[in-house]
């Protein structure tokens, strides 16, 4: 029977997992909706699901590598037989005693996600596909606040109050990646009386709303909130209350101590933003109802931990953590375990996949995962030897994409390739899986089962979504954790006794009195609807050690980070004369940054419904001193790469940035090779073999680095 | 007089492109095995305007569905009388079985906004969602904002509403029938 009528289930074009309700005619996708019974709103890649689930380039059978990694040439084969080398490779790996040789680099729907249990029961690591800078700014707000890391989740724009401020710090929400419904919610906000106020060196479609747009220096938020936070200590607007209670006894001192020195005036002279702008917004803080600060992603941070570290803090002395319009704590849904539980290898034990002179200062810093671009380092150190990919795109869109494809084709003496065996799961080919022996063709986000339980997105809070197959996958498509699950089967049956991943669910389920088949009647969504606010009065402190808020960092004393250091990252000092712009790869709303997705999306490269090409964005003023125009081809160099692209002249950004869209580039796709796209990533130095201090600093220097422009 | 209109709020518009494709997929305007970027038709799109040097700028966006005229150059153009203007709602039609091909109704209309449809030889556009609207619902543009940008009506009540909330109504983007409005300028 071919259904019909609208059906709930989530969306995967952006990590955001929006809600939405798929109408299906005669079976058929026809259109898509943000979902009323959740926040009601989906984005313009949502809508464009449609153009995935139906492209001409979904991969329907397994392929199998037949040239050299990186010419892209396969041959089809059978699913047992891709099977077969996979489990065979794993058990030999396994065998040899080096089962954390396995990474899986994984965007992980949930902290339960089969392919998170398939690596800890097996033993592997996973590289998530996410940015370095979120892992520090996670691993800061762990540290300051304890407990789950929250910086994923952005303050709940429906519960700003009248004369409440939005801060967007290097934050583009209106480009995605909160859920869809954060745009509106902060237009609402407005109206009701609340300010915001976007600090960016681009003037983003969120600063062409804003009260206030304060083009800041690249990276230079961690010295604008230190500027901040001394201001309203030195002039005692703190929440006294708030600190008395809640944080730990010593660390405001330590606190004014170390601020003392961070003065509106000297760190104006780091971030470039007049002192009495620093001055002004930190009294509104200080004296407004509630402060939200949003900045994940968007454009990334140069040192993550170090902002990470200031930005809690400021929180702290402006009183603003869960409370209506602060920083939401999260509230984790009480899922049943699905014994046994594997736990998964100690890297601390096993060792960092990471290279170069910090390799040992690495192990200070209490990073949860390793970014993706760490892989190309293990692999030359022999510390990776299966790499299994999904739902992301290491050979185009990670920071050190070079190294990687270098790495992955680097050959031992036997003329063995060092990485024994690269899988990755697709909906279409990706520039990743030119590289890749074998290719799976993995099911979209519309053909496939998935529980997401986590409050790290702005979905509705503590709660269950379900993600559900509304048709029926082209082919001979299986979804990568219906392969996770037999390799479980195979490898290590203990702790995949349950029969398949609805099964797996349903146990998850069970403790809140629901099943697959109960959530999916009662419309894929299960809330009790409530955020609640001050959770920690009622659950006797924060997750800390101490139960209180730690301003200070004594682990870090050593490497002098137990206060956040106000610089930028060193990358800002190499050779300025040479390279007198910075880079910043940023985002729009028509573009997921991993994955091949939506960059092979016709309505999503269509000009009127997306974005189709990459040009440089120049400061006309800037501009006009090179004697460039607006179209011009340009030669753009940093001192790792270089490209050739289109110009194009605005007033939109600092005259000494430069700006380029993240993700453009590809060699592969019927759409997504179309237009002059060019990747920002040739021009990032890669950390381990270019840079060293970025993942030390959990940053990312998509914002920090320099390049020269010529015509 | 009976005009159905859309307000379209520049103080919300971000630009999004959301209700393009939205409208798209339900007018089946999509060949989504073989569509091509820059070929796909579109009912309506994203204009702005950029104004200021830096760092004292600004960017307003609107999207620019067809206008339904008050005395539509695109009916005046077309010979095979096929482009109508409904007395109960206002809402400008082109009859797909009455269209002869001619193209004269897109030369002639003023803001570009009729697409045409090669293989079939016929001109299509915006209907304000004529069938959805008589069936109780709201055009796709106006439910799928991710603004809630976009509202729909009688034109008269939403002027009036603009006039209530307070919003200025730009009154050269609105010399037809549909409504843009914004935040009064703080100045
Ligand atoms: S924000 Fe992301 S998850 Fe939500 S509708 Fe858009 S693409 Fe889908
Ligand atoms: S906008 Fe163009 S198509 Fe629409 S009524 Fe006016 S002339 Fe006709
Ligand atoms: S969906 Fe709304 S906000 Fe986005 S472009 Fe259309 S009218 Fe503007």
């Amino acid at each position: 029977m071919k259904k019909n009528g609208w059906i709930p289930t989530v969306c995967y074009q952006c990590k955001a997992e929006c809600a939405i309700l798929v109408r299906l005619e005669d079976g058929c996708i026809k259109e898509i909706r943000g979902n009323p019974k959740a926040r009601g709103k989906a984005c313009v890649k949502g809508m464009a699901g449609i153009s995935l689930e139906y492209d001409k380039d979904r991969l329907t059978r397994p392929l199998k590598r037949t040239g050299k990694r990186g010419e892209g040439k396969f041959e089809p084969i059978s699913w047992d037989e891709a099977l077969n080398i996979i489990t065979d490779k794993l058990k030999s790996l396994k065998d040899r005693g080096e089962a954390h040789k396995l990474t899986a680099n994984f965007f992980p729907h949930s902290i339960t996600d089969p392919k998170w249990r398939f690596l800890d029961a097996y033993g592997g690591f996973i590289n998530t596909a996410l940015p370095h800078c979120d892992s520090g700014k996670i691993v800061a707000c762990i540290k300051t606040m304890g407990g789950v890391p929250n910086h994923h989740i952005p303050p709940a724009w429906f519960t700003v109050p009248k004369d409440g401020i939005m801060i967007m710090s290097g934050r583009h929400a209106f480009g995605g990646l909160d859920d869809a419904s954060a745009p509106g919610h902060i237009l609402d906000a407005k109206a009701r009386g609340a300010k915001l106020v976007v600090l960016d060196p681009i003037f983003t479609a969120d600063a062409a709303k804003a009260d206030w747009w304060i083009p800041i220096k690249p990276a230079g938020d961690t010295a604008f909130f230190l500027g901040m936070i001394q201001h309203i200590i030195a002039n005692d607007l703190y929440n006294k209350k708030f600190i008395d209670k809640w944080v730990r006894e010593g660390d405001f001192n330590k606190l004014k101590n170390y601020i003392e020195d961070k003065t509106p005036e000297a760190m104006s002279k780091i971030c470039d933003v007049p002192a009495a702008d620093i001055k002004k917004l930190a009294t509104e803080c200080a004296k407004a109802p509630s402060v939200g600060v949003d900045s994940f992603k968007g454009i990334m941070l140069g040192q993550a931990l170090d902002f990470g570290h200031a930005w809690t803090i400021f929180l702290a002395v402006t009183g603003n953590i869960d409370n209506p319009g602060g920083q939401p704590l999260p509230d984790l849904t009480p899922m049943t375990p699905v014994e046994p539980v594997p736990v998964g290898p100690d890297l601390n034990e096993l060792g960092w996949h990471r290279t170069g002179k910090d390799k040992e200062s690495f192990s200070n810093y209490s990073f949860i995962m390793e970014p993706t671009w760490y892989q190309a380092q293990a692999i030359k150190n022999g510390d990776l030897k299966v790499l299994i990919n999904s739902e992301a795109n290491p050979a185009l869109t990670e920071m050190g994409h070079k190294e990687w494809r270098d790495a992955v084709c680097m050959v031992d003496d036997n003329d063995e390739y060092k990485l024994e065996l690269l899988v990755s799961y697709e909906i279409m080919l990706s520039e990743t899986s030119k590289y890749a022996d074998l290719v799976l063709p993995d099911k979209s986000y519309f053909e496939r089962w998935e529980l997401l339980y986590m409050p790290w997105w702005y979905n509705f809070g503590k709660g269950v979504l379900l993600r559900q197959p509304v048709v029926e996958a082209p082919g001979k498509c299986r979804h990568s954790n219906e392969i996770f699950i037999e390799l479980g089967k195979r490898l290590v049956p203990e702790y995949f006794t349950f029969k398949d991943d609805v099964e797996y669910y349903d146990i998850q389920l069970a403790g809140l009195g629901l099943s697959v088949k109960k959530l999916q009647d009662m419309g894929g969504l299960w809330s009790p609807r409530t955020m609640g606010f001050r959770k920690y009065e009622k659950n006797g402190g924060f997750g800390t050690p101490s139960g209180k808020l730690h301003l200070y960092w004594e682990d870090l004393e050593g490497v002098n980070q137990a206060m956040p250091r106000p610089g930028l990252a060193p990358e800002y000092e190499v050779n300025i004369d040479k390279y007198p712009f910075i880079l910043i790869s940023y985002r729009t709303i028509f573009h997921a940054g991993a994955g091949q997705w939506t960059h092979n999306n016709p309505q999503l490269r269509d000009t009127v419904s997306g974005f189709f090409e990459n040009p440089v964005l120049i400061n006309k003023s800037a501009a006009t001193k090179l004697n460039i125009k607006d179209g011009d081809n340009v030669t753009m160099s940093s001192r790792t790469g270089q490209i050739k692209c289109k110009a194009k002249l605005t007033e939109r950004i600092r005259p000494d940035c430069v700006g380029l869209v993240h993700g453009f580039g590809s060699t592969v796709g019927r759409t997504a090779t179309m237009g002059q796209g060019v990747s920002d990533n040739i021009l990032i130095p890669d950390s381990g073999s270019t840079l060293d201090w970025q993942d030390v600093v959990g940053g990312e220097s998509h914002v920090s680095t320099r390049v020269r422009i010529e015509k | 007089m009976k005009q159905l209109s859309l307000m379209i709020d520049l103080s919300r518009c971000i630009g999004c492109k959301t209700c393009i494709v939205a409208c798209r997929n339900f007018h089946g305007l999509v060949d989504y095995e073989a569509a091509l970027p820059n070929e796909i038709p579109f009912y309506l799109r994203v204009e702005s305007k950029r104004e200021g040097v830096y760092p004292e700028i600004s960017v307003n966006s609107w999207v620019m569905p067809c206008q339904h005229c008050k005395n539509a150059p695109c009916i005046k153009a077309c010979k095979a009388d096929a482009i109508t203007k409904d007395p109960d709602t206002g809402i400008v039609r082109i009859n797909k079985e009455k269209c002869a091909g001619e193209k004269d109704c897109i030369e002639a209309c003023p803001y570009s906004v009729i697409q045409f449809n090669k293989q079939e030889n016929y001109a299509h556009k915006c209907d304000l969602c004529f069938d959805l609207i008589h069936a109780g619902g709201i055009p796709v543009c106006v439910e799928t904002c991710m603004t809630d940008a976009i509202s729909f009506g009688e034109k008269e009540v939403l002027r009036q509403r603009a006039q209530d909330e307070g919003k200025d109504i730009l009154k050269k983007m609105s010399a037809q029938s549909i409504l843009y409005v914004q935040n009064p300028t703080a100045s």
